[in-house]
């Protein structure tokens, strides 16, 4: 009783109302706005409208990514081919704007299409052929980028027309394009998976696949709708990278898949799926941002930004299971 | 209870604290920015040396970051965005394409930074199209190395010698191999115009499909007597076909960058010759030059930086003074 009376403090009741109407945990935005206070003492420059945009935009091509992520984890899969697909739909849309000289909306949509494809493939073989999404996806990754270098030459295909630039580099009212694109995203998303029937389906299969199907759920086909719509997802980041850099580059997205998954579980998702919330994810993205962007603005080479990121995905499972371990002991 | 969980985060802020303040140098007013492609290549890491030393020299205060690996196009666009909020006077970069750091180096223009393209990465058409206005370009003259590849054979064979000679390019359509090729083909004509370029195949930077072109090439033309290739590595590939081939006496074989396994082939008397590039008096001379136009003098908008032929004679006699700048 004694514990009951002392665990309902302020602090569970905070925590519980983040859970609940939110869907983040306190900690990971707590671990946020500390590392941005450190980072804000350490380095003049730091704290800045433009650098703060700079966090975003560095953000929004890795955070597409990790919508992804969330929803295929959530579900209780498993998606490796994120950043190889994600090569590969960019790849598709310099060559269709590019190489066929074909309208950039169209050019736009192939991008799009390639990743559902994709996405799709990954589905049909996972729910169907009864391949394990780790082997499947780990598939795919060699396919997609492998066809990304067949389709490219091997060569980053340029010249993208300007409306397609834009996606990319254009700042209507000062905001660059990705950042637009990927905020508006991850809102939508967060919604879907957070206050609809889809999104309490995926995380109910995701918590238990045999209860999901005894309510009725069709497991199966909600399953191929995830994949596609993560394959869709990374090509909607293969856009933004495309766009970003200017070139259709078959080595775009090299490692990303882990960064996302990364960013995924610091922001709370659980790796065996049932939990997850696109706006935590997206605070555990902006974890590893704000990490490199204050790392790089105090001259810290790159190298030691890596070791950062993997401490950081250490101590937050370690923080979660903690967490967890407490409340089970109650 | 509260304050006992706050207390969980303060690991995680030490460790965050830590981290930060291992590098935290107050930046500093007249700092340059150097963003290269990788560290993790020892054309890089010369590279890196060689800034370090100018910037000593010079008395100039720099930072430099670079991309976790030569492909990580958008990491390093991100790297450029933030290293502009440090306010760098100048951003020394080697771009991972032509196209991947603009919108980067537009926002550096505007903010009146001084822009120097490193080892020649960047696009002089693409450039004008985007109307940014680059303070100069530096790096290796490969039509110069490839010419120096042509006079070393000549002063070699003598400028009457005839015979077949297979040249191996580098991955076809790559500007820097082609520059090499073109330029060793062009100054061979002209020194020695017996010397008959009998083929001109892309190597892909391979030293396996060196090694299988050098092979097919011999069969075709038993009495070759001279390969060049683009780089070291294909070089290194051609000698092994050459020796396997028991012509090694017979055909003299140059490579281009001057790399250690090429410097060690030369050491035993396989590889004939490489045109070594020089990394180190790159990244030096780039900051010298930064400061020069920094200081309002006139620099070349193009700066080459001498490439060195690197032999068995040149290496044995030690006595060369750019030699201390292959490293």
């Amino acid at each position: 009783m004694a514990v009951e009376t002392a665990r309902s403090g302020l602090w569970t009741r905070a925590q519980r109302a983040s859970v609940d109407q939110l869907h983040i945990r306190l900690e990971s935005l707590i671990v946020l706005i500390a590392l941005g206070a450190v980072m804000a003492v350490l380095s003049p420059f730091f704290l800045s409208l433009s650098n703060f945009l700079n966090i975003l935009l560095a953000t929004s091509t890795i955070g597409v990514l990790v919508i992804a992520a969330t929803f295929v984890i959530g579900s209780g899969g498993l998606d490796l081919s994120l950043g190889s697909v994600m090569g590969l739909a960019g790849v598709v849309g310099a060559y269709v704007a590019v190489s066929l000289e074909w309208p950039w909306p169209l050019a736009v949509a192939a991008c799009i299409l390639a990743g559902a494809a994709a996405g799709n493939i990954n589905g049909q073989l996972v729910t169907r052929a009864f391949v394990p999404a780790f082997i499947v996806t780990l598939g795919m990754l060699g396919l997609a980028r492998g066809l990304a270098l067949v389709i490219s030459h091997g060569r980053a295909i340029y010249g993208l027309p300007s409306a397609m630039v834009y996606i990319g580099q254009g700042r209507p009212l000062g905001i660059p394009m990705p950042v637009v694109i990927f905020v508006a995203t991850a809102l939508v998303a967060h919604c879907v998976l957070a206050y609809t029937r889809f999104g309490r389906h995926t995380l109910a299969l995701g918590d238990s696949e045999g209860a999901a199907r005894a309510a009725g759920i069709r497991v199966e086909r909600h399953s191929r709708i995830i994949y596609t719509l993560s394959g869709a997802l990374a090509g909607l980041a293969g856009l933004l990278f495309t766009a970003r850099v200017n070139a259709g580059d078959p080595t775009a997205g090299i490692n990303y898949e882990l960064t996302a998954i990364t960013a995924a579980i610091i922001g709370g998702t659980n790796l065996f799926g049932g939990r997850a919330s696109i706006l935590g994810t997206m605070i555990g993205a902006l974890i590893m941002g704000v990490l490199q962007n204050g790392l790089t603005l105090l001259a810290v080479q790159s190298y030691y930004q890596q070791m950062a990121i993997g401490a950081v995905l250490i101590l937050a499972v370690f923080i979660d299971q903690y967490q967890v371990r407490r409340e089970s002991r109650v | 209870m509260f304050e006992l969980k706050i207390n969980r985060f303060t690991v995680a802020l030490g460790v965050a604290i830590a981290l930060a303040s291992a590098g935290a140098a107050k930046a500093e007013d007249g700092e340059y920015g150097v963003l290269m492609k990788t560290l993790a290549n020892p054309f890089w890491g010369a590279m890196a040396q060689g800034v370090k030393d100018g910037a000593d020299e010079a008395g100039v205060k720099y930072f430099l970051q670079a991309a976790e690996s030569d492909q990580a196009a958008e990491p390093q666009l991100n790297l450029c965005n933030t290293m502009l909020e440090r306010k760098p006077v100048a951003m020394i970069t080697a771009a991972i394409n032509s196209t991947n750091l603009l919108p980067c180096l537009k926002a550096a223009q505007d903010a009146q930074i001084k822009i120097v393209d490193l080892d020649n990465n960047l696009d002089q058409a693409v450039l004008d199209k985007e109307g940014i206005k680059v303070t100069f370009h530096i790096g290796s003259d490969n039509i110069a190395a490839g010419a120096q590849g042509a006079e070393y054979l000549v002063s070699k064979l003598g400028k009457d010698a005839k015979g077949p000679v297979l040249v191996i390019e580098g991955l076809s359509g790559n500007i820097t191999g082609e520059k090499r090729a073109s330029g060793f083909a062009e100054k061979l004509k002209e020194l020695a115009p017996g010397l008959e370029i009998v083929a001109s195949l892309p190597g892909d930077w391979d030293r396996g499909k060196a090694a299988s072109i050098a092979n097919d090439t011999l069969t075709a033309h038993p009495d070759l007597v001279a390969i060049f290739c683009a780089n070291d590595g294909m070089a290194l590939g051609a000698v092994e076909s050459v020796y396997a081939a028991g012509k090694g006496d017979q055909v003299t074989i140059i490579g281009v960058d001057g790399n250690s396994d090429a410097v060690k082939s030369i050491k035993e008397g396989r590889l004939n010759a490489s045109v070594a590039q020089l990394p180190y008096l790159v990244g030096k001379q780039a900051v010298e030059n930064v400061k020069k136009a920094l200081a309002g003098e006139q620099v070349e908008e193009s700066i080459a930086v001498p490439t060195l032929v690197l032999t068995k004679d040149v290496l044995d006699a030690g006595t060369e003074p750019m030699l201390q700048y292959v490293k």
